[in-house]
């Protein structure tokens, strides 16, 4: 018994760079571990196992989702989809995860903190943290996700004209959904009689997750003072291509990445998808930004900003952007990972 | 205090997986013993067992296990259960339907389940034993719930969304005898309309065996000898598993649904031996008193009895202690209600036993018929003046009473009456 204890224990040490003896025993073991997975991931991860290739190791993670989630579901997975949330479109649950976590473990011989599993919400998060853990990376910085109460309290865009109902803000960029309700105002004359998304709103979504990226600290500033919100303009669009009308129902997968910031300007490449299908480009966006006045609240004033404005009803009612709605978010921004 | 009715039964057991199956095998004492395949080992002295039939359930893995195409499990439902939840959770869908409940009667503030189960060794053997060698965080996320006692009452009134009260019972032998009795007391008090009682057991090698080292098992080898409830030459129990569920409804409940119950649970009566952890008094003291509260409980008097489901399992101090008890309530009067033990014909079910013979008494009340205690080539001369039948009766009992026992010294007796 303590035998197997202890090899038990050797096989979980991190170790994950140096390819390790892959026994015609280790394999069949893999194999029974792996026997509700499909072909290809059980192919993939012996290949794994024998060359320590981190590109094996998407198809791995795939398949050991795919396994734990209802059939119904997994030809959604099979799309490769990498904004697909775990809990709200695979119906995984935090015991699913914990599942998949341990079949990962297993599978690949690492482990998995609790602390890090808590950011990890799309499938593209878990690709991405999982390959960062296996290449020995440092850890991306943690992705977070806005509802959209959230998003209106910092924003200066508010509704009818906000194209946000939901948003997250990665290391690389950000994402965001906006379902295309039917009663937006602008429809009732674009077209007549065939409601119809206009392009120029479209750029406007994607300028407004722009907006939402450098609010929330996309782009670090060297002295650690905060994005100003009322700064934020548009400045220019380049390659600008259309691909598909969006109509009401149609839910816009928008997303972000800086491709270069320069105190006062940020670009971005913004893409719009609906499902799978591509439904508009813009190769470059760019938004003029200023810095908040004030270096960055000492830690106690952040607390009290923090408290302020969930607590404060009028700052909550009125979310005028200035001063005091920077320190509003400040904290927001320096959550712990 | 408003009465209280059984009006729909679940059935996973070894004598049958429907109402009308398992009437039939009691009316025609067919038993559900069999020679156990995880037995047929040399170091194994048992031989035989009752398990349920229809179920594959023999893998540590519940995606591995089949059950009968009438029921669909999701896999984020069964991952949580252990084999006893899954005959239990089947035993409740039938349940449901025989009572002809929609979801707006039973998931709802007034109605509750109480449930028995001595959870799955089996599943906490694998559990522990993948603890020590593989480490505390590769334990399957949900192992827990799956083993331990009170997995029935989890899973169950999870899946089912039961909002009233829940609990469950562990007084091994008589436990669902218990939840049936204080389920009872909820509805007579007023505080549910309706509670569901659940008895379920893996009844699997790992929750059999232990009872050998008490040397309380049949060594039998003929399936049709081996369980002899009251037989001079009975050896001991033979070990089953399976789920029961029994709907338990107020009279207005009954009245505004229109169903016609299967009969009235009138009450019930509990008592302990204080005696020995795992014996029964010898002169059934605890029995005895149970017996005698569920009588004066329910108004009732002995010559009023007409059918007794005896708890005795087979084995030679159990069944001589209830026949003692039986013999001191009923002969001062000169009463002789029939004595049966229906474990002959199904093994004993242990946490499942008390309500799936409560569920036997309901057929029999139902149905006009008193099963007869199979197996007996020679009644027990301690047992002599018992008025035990040996074949089936066709005779409508108007009053019977269910006794069960368990570690401890804990008894029960519940009073069904017909409607």
């Amino acid at each position: 018994m303590a035998d197997v204890a202890e090899q038990g224990q050797k096989s979980r040490e991190p170790g994950l760079a140096k390819p390790q003896t892959f026994s015609a025993d280790d394999e069949s073991a893999l194999r029974e571990t792996l026997k509700r997975c499909s072909p290809s991931t059980i192919e993939a991860a012996i290949a794994f196992r024998k060359t320590r290739d981190p590109e094996k190791v998407p198809t791995v993670v795939i398949g050991v989702i795919e396994r734990f989630v209802e059939p119904d579901i997994r030809p959604k997975l099979r799309e490769g989809d990498d904004e697909l949330r775990l809990v709200e479109d695979l119906g995984v649950d935090s015991l699913t995860m914990m599942e998949i976590v341990i079949l990962v473990e297993d599978v690949l011989q690492m482990q998995i903190n609790n602390d890090e599993l808590r950011n990890l919400r799309t499938v593209g998060d878990i690709k991405t943290f999982i390959d960062c853990k296996i290449r020995g990376l440092p850890l991306p910085k943690p992705t977070r996700h806005l509802p959209v109460e959230q998003i209106a309290a910092v924003m200066p865009i508010q509704p009818p004209f906000l194209f946000l109902n939901e948003a997250s803000i990665g290391g690389q960029g950000a994402t965001a959904k906006y379902k295309i309700t039917g009663q937006e105002f602008f429809l009732q004359g674009h077209f007549k009689d065939n409601p119809v998304m206009p392009a120029s709103m479209m750029l406007e979504a994607l300028g407004q997750l722009g907006v939402l990226a450098l609010i929330e600290g996309i782009i670090p500033s060297e002295d650690g003072r905060p994005v100003d919100p009322k700064t934020i303009f548009f400045t220019s669009c380049e390659g600008v291509r259309c691909h598909r009308v969006c109509k009401p129902g149609d839910v816009l997968t928008l997303s972000v990445k800086p491709k270069r910031a320069k105190m006062p300007l940020a670009t971005f490449e913004g893409t719009i998808r609906v499902g799978q299908e591509k439904a508009a480009i813009a190769e470059e966006i760019t938004l003029t930004f200023g810095y908040a006045e004030a270096v960055a609240t000492p830690p106690n004033a952040e607390a009290t900003g923090s408290g302020a404005s969930s607590g404060n009803a009028e700052a909550g009612q009125n979310p005028a952007p200035g001063a005091s709605e920077a320190a509003a978010f400040t904290p927001l921004r320096e959550l712990p990972a | 205090m408003p009465k209280v009715y059984l009006t729909g039964i679940g059935f996973i057991t070894s004598i049958g997986n429907d109402v009308a199956t398992v009437a039939r095998s009691l009316r025609e004492l067919r038993h559900g013993i069999e020679v156990y395949a995880p037995f047929q080992k040399p170091e194994i002295p048992v031989k035989v067992a009752a398990p349920v039939k229809g179920f594959q359930t023999d893998s540590v893995d519940c995606e591995d296990w089949t059950y009968p195409e009438r029921y669909r499990v999701k896999r984020e439902v069964l991952r949580g259960m252990g084999p006893n939840t899954l005959y239990a959770y089947c035993a409740m869908q039938q349940a449901i339907e025989d009572a002809k409940l929609s979801e707006a009667d039973w998931s709802n503030d007034e109605t509750g389940l109480y449930a028995a189960s001595g959870g799955s060794p089996y599943l906490l053997g694998h559990l522990m034993q993948k603890m020590h060698t593989q480490g505390v965080m590769r334990c399957s996320p949900l192992g827990i719930v799956a083993a331990i006692a009170g997995t029935v009452n989890f899973n169950l009134v999870a899946h089912f969304k039961i909002k009233g009260a829940s609990t469950g019972f562990s007084s091994a032998c008589a436990s669902s005898s218990h939840a049936a009795g204080f389920a009872y007391d909820e509805i007579a008090l007023g505080r549910q309309k309706r509670m569901f009682v659940v008895g379920a057991e893996d009844g699997n090698l790992d929750s059999i065996l232990p009872f050998a080292g008490m040397r309380a098992l049949s060594l039998q080898t003929d399936p049709a000898k081996a369980s002899r409830p009251f037989d001079v030459a009975r050896d001991g129990f033979v070990g089953t598993g399976g789920a029961t569920v029994l709907v338990l409804e107020s009279e207005d409940e009954v009245a505004r649904r229109g169903v016609q119950p299967y009969c009235e649970l009138a009450g019930w009566g509990q008592a302990s031996d204080g005696h020995n952890v795992a014996i029964s008094h010898p002169e059934g003291s605890g029995l005895r008193l149970a017996m005698e509260r569920a009588l004066k409980a329910t108004g009732v008097s002995p010559e009023e009895v007409d059918y007794i489901n005896a708890h005795a399992t087979s084995t030679p101090i159990g069944d001589v202690s209830e026949a003692k008890a039986i013999h001191a309530i009923f002969s001062p009067s000169g009463a002789r209600p029939l004595v049966s033990s229906t474990k002959a014909l199904t093994g004993h079910g242990l946490s499942l036993a008390g309500a799936m013979e409560t569920g036997f008494c309901a057929l029999a009340l139902r149905d006009g018929f008193i099963p007869g205690s199979a197996n007996i080539t020679e009644v027990d001369p301690a047992c002599a003046d018992l008025a035990i039948p040996q074949k089936t009766e066709e005779k409508q009992a108007r009053v019977v009473l269910n006794n069960s026992s368990g570690f401890g010294g804990a008894n029960v007796s519940l009073v069904l009456k017909r409607v």
